[in-house]
């Protein structure tokens, strides 16, 4: 058995090994463009068909959802698989008991493996107990006296931070909402979605699981997204439908600079705001919320 | 000067990767592996820059140009910012999945030390 204090697992051989990659990448990077190169042939592609072909005026909404857009739709089914994967590993026995029939499957295995200990980490299951039977509600911040201590317990956070965060969500929703809708031109759902699942975890933060109960449920994002990744396959199979290609516009071109500019891309990039929002959404909220499983202790 | 950015690249990723080898704490070998994909971001955004060059937007363009000649202007390369973009996004998400995954470890053993993981071992 190795010494339980130590902190760090053979440092010199890891120093070693790194350092040895930093002077390969340096070596490397000696080698690569500087910033005075020519642009590479793909990029002139981009910048020449922006215009011309899907009528929008931002060359990288059109490589996102026009040129790389079957890279996108990779991209966005990965982000999909690790929001599952998160919502797999962090789900708990409580509200899908007997959903595929882990709980009853997990009494026989805890019963045989060991008939007479409790099941879980006895200390941690007996606290999340503790937490869940506290009958005594809890106060809302809001409701105490200015110049009074900071809130007990860890729900919401003290008077500076819940204005200056009701203050902040207004101006980061406005802004990822403009972000997809016009920004220099339409399109950039993809960081508009990762700012809108900002605002949520800074309203939870800040105020507490009360303040976004309403909206981040498990029902209604777990639904919205699929949604989102429904209408992603939607819009690009209606493309290899009626024009022969999976990533090709099949939406009449608006004019330069209105919200309808850029055909297909406008509407990719509205599902994928849906798709990005709700899924980082998901993924933070169902690690935030982890219990514990049914697994038996070791 | 973009040569800079190129080291500090190196130097941020080798960061991550001694934090990966040598440290037995699985939150910090997640914040390590963070450290890492952060590297990418930089090293993307680097190589999309050109010296004087804007933004690749094709909006506004300056007296005596066109929209089109803009194109063919000195503008960042748009292709390795979509790169970084999508890099962002998804790495948020693999973030979750790896801390996901070192909270059910701590939970099963009790311990967020690799060196205790050792069930397979029999």
């Amino acid at each position: 058995m190795t010494d339980r204090d130590e902190a760090l697992h053979r440092p010199w051989l890891a120093a070693g090994l790194a350092g040895g990659v930093a002077a390969l990448l340096a070596v490397a990077f000696f080698r690569v463009h500087r910033d005075d190169a020519p642009l590479p042939a793909v990029a002139h592609r981009a910048l020449d068909l922006a215009l011309p072909a899907w009528k929008t005026t931002e060359p990288v909404n059109e490589i996102v959802y026009g040129t790389r857009a079957f890279d996108t739709f990779g991209e966005t089914f990965l982000l999909f698989a690790a929001v599952v994967a998160v919502t797999v590993l962090a789900r708990g026995r409580e509200p899908r008991h007997e959903y595929v029939g882990e709980a009853s499957a997990a009494q026989d295995e805890q019963a045989r493996v060991d008939p007479k200990r409790p099941p879980g980490s006895v200390r941690a299951r007996a606290a999340e107990q503790a937490e869940e039977s506290d009958a005594s509600p809890v106060r809302p911040a809001d409701r105490a006296r200015l110049g009074t201590p900071g809130p007990e317990v860890a729900v919401e956070m003290t008077v500076v931070v819940r204005i200056a965060a009701r203050v902040a969500v207004v101006v980061l929703a406005v802004a990822g909402v403009y972000l997809a809708a016009w920004g220099y031109s339409p399109g950039g759902g993809f960081p508009a979605g990762a700012v809108l699942s900002g605002v949520a975890v800074l309203l939870y933060a800040a105020l507490g699981y009360g303040a976004v109960r309403r909206m981040v449920r498990p029902a209604l994002m777990e639904a919205l997204e699929v949604a989102g990744a429904m209408a992603i396959v939607l819009i690009e199979l209606l493309g290899l439908v009626l024009k022969g290609s999976f990533t090709a516009n099949w939406v009449p071109l608006a004019p330069v600079g209105t919200i309808r500019s850029g055909g297909v891309l406008q509407l990719f990039s509205g599902a994928e705001l849906v798709e990005v929002g709700t899924g980082l959404t998901i993924a933070i909220f169902a690690l935030l919320g982890m219990r514990h499983d049914w697994s038996p202790e070791q | 000067m973009i040569l800079g950015n190129y080291l500090a690249v190196a130097a941020l990723f080798s960061l991550g990767l001694y934090a990966v080898l040598s440290r037995r704490n699985l939150i910090k070998i997640v914040m390590g592996l963070s450290l890492m994909e952060s590297s990418t971001y930089l090293l993307l955004v680097s190589l999309a820059y050109r010296r004087r060059s804007t933004a690749p937007v094709l909006l506004n363009p300056p007296k005596g140009q066109t929209e089109s000649g803009l194109a063919h202007g000195n503008v960042a390369d748009p292709v390795l910012q979509n790169f970084c973009l999508t890099a962002i996004v998804i790495g948020v998400a693999i973030t979750a999945v790896f801390l996901t995954v070192a909270v059910r470890a701590a939970q099963h053993y009790d311990s967020v030390d690799a060196d205790d993981l050792r069930a397979l071992r029999g």
